[in-house]
């Protein structure tokens, strides 16, 4: 085993039970967001047809898309992540100031990642796109509104990490080892949104109409 | 405060890993470029499909091998993980075969 398992209370696998039940429940998770997008897609592929707007015009999901904002929502979600490799491996290093920076940057991303999702989920709103008026609105909602639930979760935790560092408790083996997992779930988070870009975002804009169809019967084609 | 003695070994190992973070975020970075361009480029949807699912999966495996650690730790971990991963998966892959009908609602809205 590598030095990554630091000393710890002998366990019966050898690995600390922190950082096990986390990796459990990140298992249980990819179960809960698994459910989550292939509902989202099952939707997507059973009703093309997007939705109706408060005018009575139907709607296709393409045209509301930002694949701009999505992008760069990304790219901050995959740099935050980087920053949380560098925060554990600072923590590893035992070097609390480059550790605090570093957490710091994380957060500051992952607010940023909050506020595109937020400015998205309003735009979507006034176009017309809700939780109630159609089963595309229903999942895409119920996914990225729970995907953001696990961002704004993760950012608690590290902002209560972060005072938490200077108390002088965070230190040590113990320390390094609670951020690291605090780091999962980060990491986990952002493998979650890498998934949701493609299946949920990218796949609408492939082909002229979007890859479930423009919605139109086959018939009148 | 708990500026921790740096063990030399520890310090080696972390500033070897400082690098391949950067690395690898630097790959990430391009992946996500590659993907965005490639939904614009006028080629058949079920090739740039199967060219983002790839694009997606390495940028995920690349994540919980060197981010989370997984390619260092216990490789109990990693199957774990794959278990709820591949669970996750077979309820992704049953649910399109159950329901593999087309535009059950179309006639509905047309």
């Amino acid at each position: 085993m590598s030095q990554d398992a630091a000393p710890h209370a002998p366990t019966s696998t050898g690995i600390d039970h922190k950082k096990l039940i986390m990796w459990l429940f990140l298992a249980s998770d990819c179960m809960f967001f698994g459910t989550l997008i292939s509902t989202h897609l099952l939707y997507r592929k059973l009703y093309p047809t997007g939705f109706t707007d408060a005018a009575g015009h139907q709607q296709f999901i393409q045209h509301l898309f930002n694949i701009e904002l999505t992008s760069f929502s990304t790219f901050i979600l995959l740099m935050s992540s980087f920053l949380m490799a560098l925060a554990v491996s600072a923590m590893h290093k035992g070097e609390l100031k480059s550790f605090r920076r570093n957490v710091l940057g994380v957060i500051f991303f992952g607010l940023i990642f909050l506020g595109c999702q937020v400015y998205e989920f309003t735009h979507f709103f006034h176009e017309g796109l809700t939780i109630q008026n159609s089963v595309l609105g229903s999942t895409f909602y119920v996914l990225t509104g729970t995907h953001g639930t696990h961002v704004a979760i993760g950012i608690l935790w590290l902002v209560l990490m972060y005072f938490y560092s200077f108390t002088g408790k965070l230190g040590g083996h113990v320390g390094a080892l609670d951020v690291e997992v605090a780091g999962l779930y980060w990491h986990f988070v952002d493998i979650v949104w890498i998934i949701i870009f493609t299946a949920v975002y990218l796949v609408e804009y492939l082909g002229p109409s979007g890859i479930w169809g423009d919605g139109l019967p086959a018939v009148t084609k | 405060m708990s500026e921790a003695v740096l063990d030399p070994k520890t310090l080696a190992v972390e500033t070897e890993r400082y690098h391949h973070f950067i690395t690898l975020a630097l790959w990430l970075a391009a992946i996500t470029g590659v993907e965005i361009v490639l939904i614009f480029l006028p080629v058949a949807p079920v090739v740039i499909l199967t060219v983002l699912s790839l694009l997606s999966a390495i940028k995920f495996f690349a994540v919980i091998l060197w981010f989370m650690h997984l390619i260092y730790d216990a490789r109990l971990l990693f199957w774990l993980f794959f278990a709820g991963l591949a669970l996750a998966f077979a309820t992704f892959a049953a649910m399109i075969i159950l329901f593999s009908v087309d535009r059950i609602d179309t006639k509905w809205f047309a």
